[in-house]
């Protein structure tokens, strides 16, 4: 067997491993996808949004958590981290209005979402602790289908299912289709105690044990995943309701999209650095599985797109030797021709490729998107997905330059 | 330690499961691709014993020829073109299954037989012409088995457009793909009598050796 046929039969080895696994979770615990135990005590509640330069959304996100069915919801602190637009002001004008929300503002830009949110925590006396991002809008009973995992006292972080709220253009509606993916592949992880995220557009912390793990890391540009590890690493448990839908304004634009998925990938890295000592280690899935899991997901991105980049090189190469050839009359469709022979590798992504419609079927059976039929998982598949490569190797190359900056807005 | 976890937790039992399904289905798939090969090669030494038949046929109906008057020629002329067009499609069967097979490599020493076989049709022909006032012509390709990207660009070329005069010219021409460069002494003396420094190289009729990529419109000028 040649080298490559290996290498190929090893990617095939872990993406099927990896898509059984979600499979045979959902199988097992599918009547539970959108259960959520119901809370034996009202715990009190703070929300924290940090706020820069979003004087459009920032009302909407306010009025939204105002309209929270959850009754103990105590307070909404707004961190505004200084501001070149309005959204100050508008936070102020809020604030007036209804004595339940709290404006303030760090003395400095803090650089990132980490900063504001850690300065909001001393406004906070109350038992749980939330976050929202300053574009993010909570369905009424978002939060109050979150609150009974907290009656297990191994609970630290409840997070919810972000779903996009701006979905018109072809990027848009395929990351309106990417988050409904991670939500529900977040959630089958839930089965296993490996949710590895706390997203930004909401998550509850109890607020004791956040305080007590030294809150966000404000040099970690995926504050969230940090936190996540950070409790998982020390036995505490992090649960997602499915039930649970905030809405979320994603990138419009590629440039903005690439900017966004290098910082998630960058934090992404950082965090898998720095947790890295705990791996295989402990009595829990944080060393056992989500460890190696998001370390071969970043492993096995770079060896699918070398591959990728290495049969794309190999085909240009040869168009190129054809050239002279094709000066003197020749045909170039004839080299187009498709050598279509089954072989062991065609056996193997076939039943990669199988297993992956199902995965994404069972997906979109359980989202409300527009868009529901195969062509979208077709082009999400073969289009939307390869694009993944180029935020990880910007965020390569960042590191590499030393430049962890957090380039959002 | 996984194993206390798996005993302590049933719900982490899902690694366990699918850890075996995974084995379960890459050897399924390993054994379906050998198989699959295994019947191509096995296609292939099939058809060999067939070939292997006629080429003894059409040698000794060669020798009745010689000896006979030459109103046999038509008869002997189609079936050596039967032969010779059976042959080249097996050996095109045999270029493809080569570039996919990934477990069985027993296909070269199938290619080597082929070679040789397709050498004894060209000696054939060449018999055939001189009895029958050369009523065909003889286009034999000979290329090289060592590539590279340049090479497979130069060869890929060469035999797509010797495979567009083929079916243009079906009747007129015997095709013969052969590989120099197997290391088999017969193809070599050939290669020698007619001096094939180069592959990709063709030879036309025995007395053309055209070097590298031609143009249809060059190598038809010999064959019309």
């Amino acid at each position: 067997m040649q080298t490559i046929t290996i290498v190929y039969t090893i990617m095939f080895f872990f993406g099927i491993y990896f898509l059984l696994i979600f499979l045979i979770l959902y199988s097992r615990n599918r009547k539970d996808i959108y259960s959520y135990p119901p809370a034996d005590k009202d715990y009190s509640l703070s929300i924290i949004i940090p706020c820069y330069n979003e004087e459009k959304n920032i009302g909407a996100t306010i009025e939204s958590l105002l309209n929270s069915d959850y009754k103990n919801l105590k307070k909404i602190i707004i961190v505004d981290d200084c501001s070149k637009d309005n959204s100050y002001k508008i936070i102020k004008e809020y604030a007036k209005k209804n004595p339940k929300i709290l404006a303030v503002q760090t003395p400095k830009n803090t650089g990132n979402a980490a900063g504001a949110k850690n300065y909001g925590v001393q406004f906070v006396k109350t038992e749980l602790i939330g976050f929202s991002d300053s574009d993010s809008f909570p369905n009424p009973d978002a939060i109050s289908k979150m609150i009974g995992y907290f009656d297990n006292p191994k609970v630290a972080a409840v997070t919810s299912r972000v779903l996009v709220k701006n979905s018109k253009n072809f990027l848009e509606r395929f990351q309106d289709f990417d988050y409904a993916v991670i939500a529900w592949g977040r959630k089958i992880l839930d089965f296993i105690d490996s949710v590895y995220v706390t997203n930004g557009p909401l998550s509850i912390y109890r607020t004791k044990v956040f305080i007590d793990s030294g809150c966000f890391d404000e040099k970690n540009l995926t504050e969230d995943i940090e936190i996540t590890w950070n409790l998982l690493s020390k036995g505490y448990k992090t649960k997602m309701s499915y039930s649970s839908i905030v809405y979320t304004i994603v990138p419009d634009n590629l440039k903005q999209w690439v900017n966004q998925r290098i910082r998630w990938n960058l934090g992404g890295l950082q965090t898998l650095n720095k947790y890295k000592k705990f791996c295989f280690k402990g009595k829990n899935a944080f060393g056992y599985f989500v460890l190696s899991y998001v370390g071969l997901a970043f492993f096995l991105a770079l060896v699918g797109f070398f591959l990728l980049f290495r049969w794309v090189f190999l085909k240009i190469y040869f168009y190129l030797w054809t050239m002279p050839f094709l000066i003197k009359g020749y045909n170039p469709f004839e080299f187009l021709k498709f050598n279509f022979l089954t072989s062991i590798l065609f056996i193997f992504s076939t039943s990669f490729l199988i297993l992956s419609l199902v995965y994404y079927l069972l997906i979109l059976k359980d989202t409300n998107l527009k868009s529901k039929g195969i062509i979208t998982i077709i082009v999400y598949t073969f289009i939307y997905r390869p694009l993944y490569i180029i935020p990880l190797l910007g965020a390569i190359y960042r590191i590499h330059k030393k430049d962890l900056r957090w380039y959002t807005k | 330690m996984v194993y206390q976890i798996i005993k302590n937790y049933p719900r982490f039992r899902v690694f366990l499961d699918s850890l075996i399904i995974t084995i379960l289905i890459l050897i399924i798939g390993f054994f379906i691709g050998y198989y699959i090969e295994y019947l191509r090669t096995n296609s292939i030494v099939e058809n060999y014993k067939n070939f292997e038949i006629s080429a003894l046929d059409l040698k000794l109906q060669n020798y009745y020829y010689q000896i006979m008057d030459d109103a046999s020629c038509k008869q002997a002329i189609e079936q050596n073109f039967i032969f010779a067009d059976n042959i080249y499609k097996t050996g095109l069967d045999l270029e493809r299954y080569e570039n996919v097979n990934e477990l069985t490599k027993d296909i070269l020493l199938e290619k080597k037989r082929y070679v040789l076989l397709k050498t004894e049709l060209w000696l054939n022909s060449i018999l055939l012409k001189k009895k029958c006032n050369n009523p065909f012509h003889t286009v034999v390709y000979v290329y090289t088995q060592k590539t590279d990207t340049k090479k497979d660009a130069e060869q890929g070329a060469i035999s797509n457009v010797l495979k567009k005069i083929k079916e243009e010219n079906g009747n007129k021409i015997i095709l013969i793909p052969i590989a120099g460069d197997l290391g088999l002494d017969a193809v070599e003396m050939q290669m020698q009598i007619y001096n094939v420094t180069y592959f990709p190289s063709v030879i036309i009729d025995e007395k053309i050796v055209l070097k590298g990529f031609q143009k249809l419109e060059e190598i038809e000028k010999y064959v019309k």
